[in-house]
């Protein structure tokens, strides 16, 4: 076998392909934003003693956790356009990530809480402090620092699983890729051009992590 | 100040504390010594509510405090500051954020009210150089004297100390005792664990001997140390004494 590498695809359609880049970056920090600011508060439900609240954070985290990321897309892409009408691409996309970091990272932020020495609890809440004011600004403050280093590989996790809303027809870095593959039959290098897009994306990220973390260290 | 009628808790099937009456006078220094195991950090934090009893009643200032559904845990709990075995100290906030944080937090206190206060406390106990360190750059000693510092900041009507000195390395125990034997002079009302037999013969006015989940005998530091009447007071005492 004998494979003629032809560059020149990879020149020719590189703006494409970044503008596909452009739009899985756009997709991932809106959706890691939202994950963020959903997974806050599922995360705080998770260890409220209000058996309501942490049981409806449980089985959303579990819903999520338990089932296929493609299934949750078309579940939204598909389904709900039962009941609220058709929902175009980019919203069924951003809705579908945002959940679905969301419960991840909900169960960072459990675990960060639950990583604070009871002993904290027990101070604030002596001192009169009410549940929420010492979870405000005794607890919460705390795991900042150590849900940084799972944060940052969330993001990593979720800027690669974004690809799978190519199969709404959402042109992401995958959908160009599959697109120009398609029409050159430069598979291989079409490819490798994609695969080292995303690790141009999710290298820095890491590098950023550990310097936050580096950082965070020093402050201990 | 404080009354105690018939207190229980169980852990599981582990019955903690068997039927605990007493009461705490005001201006009253009472220590609780007894064996490991006893009871005695679980009769302490009963008192705040940092357990929850599952029987008998606790009365602070002849409001029963084990009414749940009537009592608001928090207002009880602003006026009975407590000090831990391991200081629990704020990691993230440095000591004048520390001693500030509930009397802004709860009292709605001043930011400058609040402050002033800090400063008074850690001149108190004799801290007021280490007023924007953070705990982790604090030796035990002074850890503990700043938590002291934090629970005086809510001028509770009393205090309650779990084992103060237990997690101190033997030079810095004096330090804190120190600051606990001003206290007393000043007439602050505390309810003390410890095993510091020494401090207790010399601040109490009464010492509770817990063993087994009960109140074994009370009396003066005099009674309890030099003609205790209970023989599992005296096999206690032959042991550590």
């Amino acid at each position: 076998m004998d494979y003629t590498w032809d560059l020149s695809v990879i020149v020719r359609f590189f703006p494409v392909l970044l503008e596909g880049a452009a739009l899985t970056i756009e997709l991932t920090c809106i959706a890691v934003a939202m994950g963020i600011l959903i997974g806050t508060f599922v995360g705080i439900g998770r260890v409220s003693k209000h058996k309501g609240i942490s049981a409806l954070s449980a089985i959303y985290v579990n819903f999520i956790r338990g089932t296929p990321m493609l299934v949750q897309l078309y579940l939204v892409y598909f389904g709900l356009p039962a009941y609220f009408g058709p929902i175009p691409p980019l919203v069924a996309a951003i809705i579908t990530l945002s959940v679905n970091s969301g419960a991840y990272v909900a169960e960072i932020v459990r675990a960060g809480i639950q990583s604070i020495d009871r002993g904290q609890l027990e101070a604030a809440r002596s001192l009169g402090m009410t549940y929420p004011q010492t979870m405000r600004y005794v607890l919460i403050p705390q795991t900042f620092k150590r849900i940084v280093p799972p944060l940052g590989n969330e993001f990593i996790a979720l800027l690669k699983d974004s690809s799978i809303v190519s199969v709404i027809a959402l042109e992401e870095l995958v959908r160009k890729g599959s697109m120009i593959a398609g029409r050159t039959f430069r598979s291989f290098e079409i490819w490798t051009a994609v695969a080292f897009l995303y690790l141009f994306m999710t290298l820095p990220i890491a590098r950023l992590v550990n310097y936050a973390e580096r950082r965070l260290k020093q402050n201990d | 100040m404080i009354k105690v009628k018939d207190l229980q808790k169980s852990f599981g099937s582990l019955a903690v504390l068997k039927g605990i009456t007493t009461e705490i006078r005001e201006g009253e220094v009472v220590c609780v010594i007894g064996p490991s195991g006893s009871g005695k950090s679980t009769f302490l934090r009963c008192l705040n509510l940092l357990e929850i009893p599952d029987g008998g009643q606790i009365y602070f200032d002849s409001e029963e405090i084990t009414d749940f559904q009537n009592v608001d845990i928090n207002r009880i709990r602003a006026e009975m500051g407590m000090v831990f075995q391991r200081f629990n100290l704020f990691p993230h906030k440095n000591v004048v954020e520390n001693i500030c944080l509930a009397p802004l937090k709860v009292r709605k206190c001043s930011r400058a009210e609040a402050e002033a206060k800090a400063y008074d406390l850690l001149q108190k106990v004799g801290l007021e150089d280490k007023a924007l360190a953070f705990p982790d750059k604090l030796s035990g000693g002074q850890q503990q004297r700043v938590a002291i510092a934090r629970a005086l900041a809510m001028e509770p009507k009393v205090m309650l100390f779990d084992e103060p000195t237990s997690a101190l390395d033997p030079e810095m125990i004096k330090e804190v005792l120190d600051v606990i034997k001003e206290l007393a002079k000043d007439g602050m009302t505390m309810v003390v664990v410890s095993h510091e037999m020494g401090f207790a013969r010399e601040v109490a006015d009464r010492v509770l001997f817990m063993d087994d989940g009960i109140i074994v005998e009370e009396n003066t530091p005099d009674h309890i140390f030099s003609h205790p009447q209970n023989e599992r007071t005296k096999l206690f005492l032959s042991k550590i004494l």
